[in-house]
């Protein structure tokens, strides 16, 4: 696996609208709260919640199940709406965008990597990997190379034309980081991205993670229950309970 | 997404689910093939009422009769009758000149004594135009229409010639004598006389049918020759002699004038002319409108009903497409978390719908094309056996066939709206939740 090679290379999609904003934060959020409404009661999954992630930055968000560390992950990826509140990743104010404007930030700021890995059962891995090409209109000429490069760079060309029920859970977890890093985001957002592997292949699948982020500079902020997992690989944590953000103080090591 | 990106997903995603949707497909192909077996029929029939009219060429006819003749088609037409102008030569010649019109043809008809061989017959004799060469009853001819406008040739009903012949065909070519009364000029000219002529004739074809459909008074004629042969003879006319209590029994008058136009468009303004002149003209031009109303509304019927069809298959659309939807969920939420937009995933799902029409109406035109045809062998089969000519009573024009696929892909389309809106609007956060 080399991922010190130019395919992975983060932040440089070249959409044209990124802010120069080199030294900012990759992720800010203020007061950031999602209400659902349950019948007659209100639900608060992420409430009041601020926070800054500097560019090239690897954080982890740490907190039980129910803590509202997937929903806040959903907010910065423009999957969910913000109740109140503000969140900018990569200089955009998510809360001002329609959901044209949502989907371009998904398209090319932001790659998703899930627990569940979320590969299209039925297309190959270099199908999948095109998705988000065929929806950023990349030119069919480049897409097939592109394809292949990044199927080399987390070592999966060979398994180009496998379907993922073909593969094992490492290394369709790869392929999916691969197809998150296909439109060269800015960000990488990654939900318990080891939560269905098994060690070997969870270590596979964070030591490429961790590469990306020290060798390409891209900004990954990962959701995880994992405490030991992120102290290894993350260079900050971040601490939710019941929708809000802990004190570092409050942190029970 | 571009639209390759967009029909190849949609190709993908209808392979995926290929026995639902080759059934959602061919129901549409049996609604579009009902519609267009329904709207060939409606089409061919008129195609074939318009053909059998048309060549009679009623409706391009003007039939001219004088207000002095107390027959016309007119109400209180003989009020004025001495006033009225004669349907004489002067008034055969400016209609003739009149725009758009072919032929003036007048009507010519007398009894006769026909003799051939040993028989002697009174039959009604009758001046067949040139123009009549064109018409239906001559397609069916046996032997030949009349060599030229002024040949010494008839034509015998086919009833007629079986009085003459056990095979009325042995007739063919043989030669006949008519005996008739010759119109003389009288000096004075207040008067004419009347003479018994003969002359010899060669028998050239056998009419099964009656010319103009039947619709003239010379239609019911059982012996007929070229109208110039018969105005050369002088034959005299009923016309002539109500001349004689006339004014001018010198002058040459005509009981009718049937002016034929180079098409049916003509009629209506020839029509008006020749009424300004002061004649009696009637056309068959209401009952073409009342016609075309007919079969625009009979069109219209056969359409609903062929439709139907199409409207249950439409039905099924909206089902596959829901069913799709309802399936696919993870896989919308997926597109939607890479960056596919609201309405990149509703003009898939109308790509889907669309690529069924499209197929579903290329299979119903043909399948409709198939059933017409086959249709149209069995009456065909029908028809022979009843001895009667062969009639194509099932027509699918180009634009039918190109009006059904748009058509089948605009239903398909319409279809699509809502379980396309559907997935358009899906959360996808609850969407990649959904297992």
């Amino acid at each position: 696996m080399n991922v010190a090679s130019n395919p992975l290379d983060a932040g440089s999609n070249g959409n044209g609208e990124r802010m120069s904003q080199e030294s900012g934060a990759a992720i800010e959020a203020q007061g950031a709260s999602r209400y659902y409404t349950m019948g007659e009661t209100s639900v608060h999954a992420v409430e009041d919640v601020s926070f800054s992630i500097a560019r090239g930055e690897f954080a982890a968000l740490l907190g039980p199940s129910g803590s509202g560390k997937s929903t806040l992950l959903n907010l910065l990826a423009g999957l969910d709406r913000l109740s109140a509140g503000r969140v900018l990743v990569d200089g955009r104010d998510l809360s001002q965008m329609d959901s044209e404007a949502l989907a371009r930030h998904r398209r090319l700021t932001v790659g998703m990597v899930f627990q569940s890995f979320n590969l299209v059962p039925t297309m190959t891995l270099a199908d999948n990997i095109e998705l988000p090409l065929r929806f950023a209109e990349t030119p069919r000429s480049g897409r097939r190379a592109r394809v292949q490069e990044l199927l080399s760079s987390v070592g999966l060309a060979h398994r180009a034309e496998h379907k993922p029920p073909e593969l094992s859970g490492g290394e369709q977890q790869r392929a999916a980081i691969a197809r998150a890093l296909a439109n060269r985001p800015a960000v990488l957002l990654a939900d318990e991205p080891t939560g269905n592997l098994d060690s070997r292949n969870g270590q596979e699948v964070m030591s490429l993670l961790s590469e990306l982020n020290r060798n390409m500079g891209v900004t990954v902020l990962m959701v995880t229950h994992d405490a030991a997992l992120a102290a290894r690989y993350a260079r900050r944590s971040l601490h939710m309970a019941d929708g809000r953000l802990l004190p570092s103080a409050e942190v029970q090591p | 997404m571009n639209r390759q990106d967009l029909f190849e997903l949609a190709g993908r995603n209808m392979r995926n689910a290929r026995l639902r949707n080759a059934l959602t497909t061919m129901g549409i192909a049996v609604g579009v093939a009902s519609m267009v077996a329904m709207l060939s029929l409606g089409i061919g029939l008129q195609g074939f009422a318009n053909h059998k009219l048309m060549k009679s060429g009623i409706f391009q006819t003007v039939f001219v009769t004088s207000r002095q003749d107390m027959r016309n088609m007119e109400e209180n037409a003989d009020a004025k009758a001495g006033e009225a102008p004669a349907l004489n030569d002067d008034a055969r010649n400016r209609i003739a000149a009149l725009p758009g019109v072919e032929e003036v043809a007048p009507e010519m008809r007398a009894m006769s004594q026909v003799v051939y061989g040993d028989q002697t017959n009174f039959v009604l004799l009758a001046g067949l135009p040139w123009s009549a060469r064109d018409e239906d009853a001559v397609e069916t001819i046996k032997g030949n229409f009349f060599s030229s406008p002024g040949a010494d040739e008839v034509l015998l009903q086919r009833d007629f010639a079986k009085k003459l012949e056990t095979d009325p065909d042995a007739a063919l070519g043989k030669t006949l004598t008519v005996r008739y009364a010759q119109r003389q000029s009288g000096d004075s000219g207040t008067s004419f006389s009347v003479e018994r002529r003969e002359k010899q004739f060669r028998i050239v074809g056998i009419l099964d049918e009656q010319p103009f459909g039947g619709m003239r008074m010379i239609s019911r004629a059982r012996v007929f020759l070229p109208l110039q042969t018969a105005e050369a003879m002088n034959l005299m006319q009923n016309a002539d002699a109500q001349q004689v209590i006339r004014s001018a029994p010198g002058e040459r008058t005509y009981s009718m004038l049937t002016v034929r136009m180079k098409s049916a468009a003509y009629a209506e303004k020839v029509e008006d002319t020749v009424k300004k002149m002061d004649f009696s003209a009637y056309s068959y031009l209401d009952a073409t409108k009342s016609m075309r109303r007919f079969f625009a509304v009979l069109d219209m019927f056969l359409g609903i009903f062929g439709s139907l069809a199409l409207a249950v298959a439409s039905l099924a659309i909206v089902n596959t497409l829901v069913m799709a939807v309802l399936e696919r969920r993870r896989e919308i939420g997926i597109m939607k978390a890479l960056g596919a937009s609201d309405a990149d995933v509703q003009k898939l799902f109308f790509a889907e719908a669309a690529t069924m029409g499209l197929v579903g109406g290329t299979l119903g035109v043909a399948l409709g094309w198939i059933i017409g045809r086959v249709i149209n062998f069995g009456t065909n089969l029908y028809l022979q056996r009843m001895k009667m000519p062969a009639e194509n009573l099932w027509t699918v024009p180009l634009w039918l066939a190109a009006g059904a696929i748009v058509f089948a892909l605009l239903v398909s389309v319409l279809a699509g709206i809502y379980p396309a809106s559907r997935a358009a609007k899906l959360d996808p956060v609850r969407a990649l939740r959904y297992e």
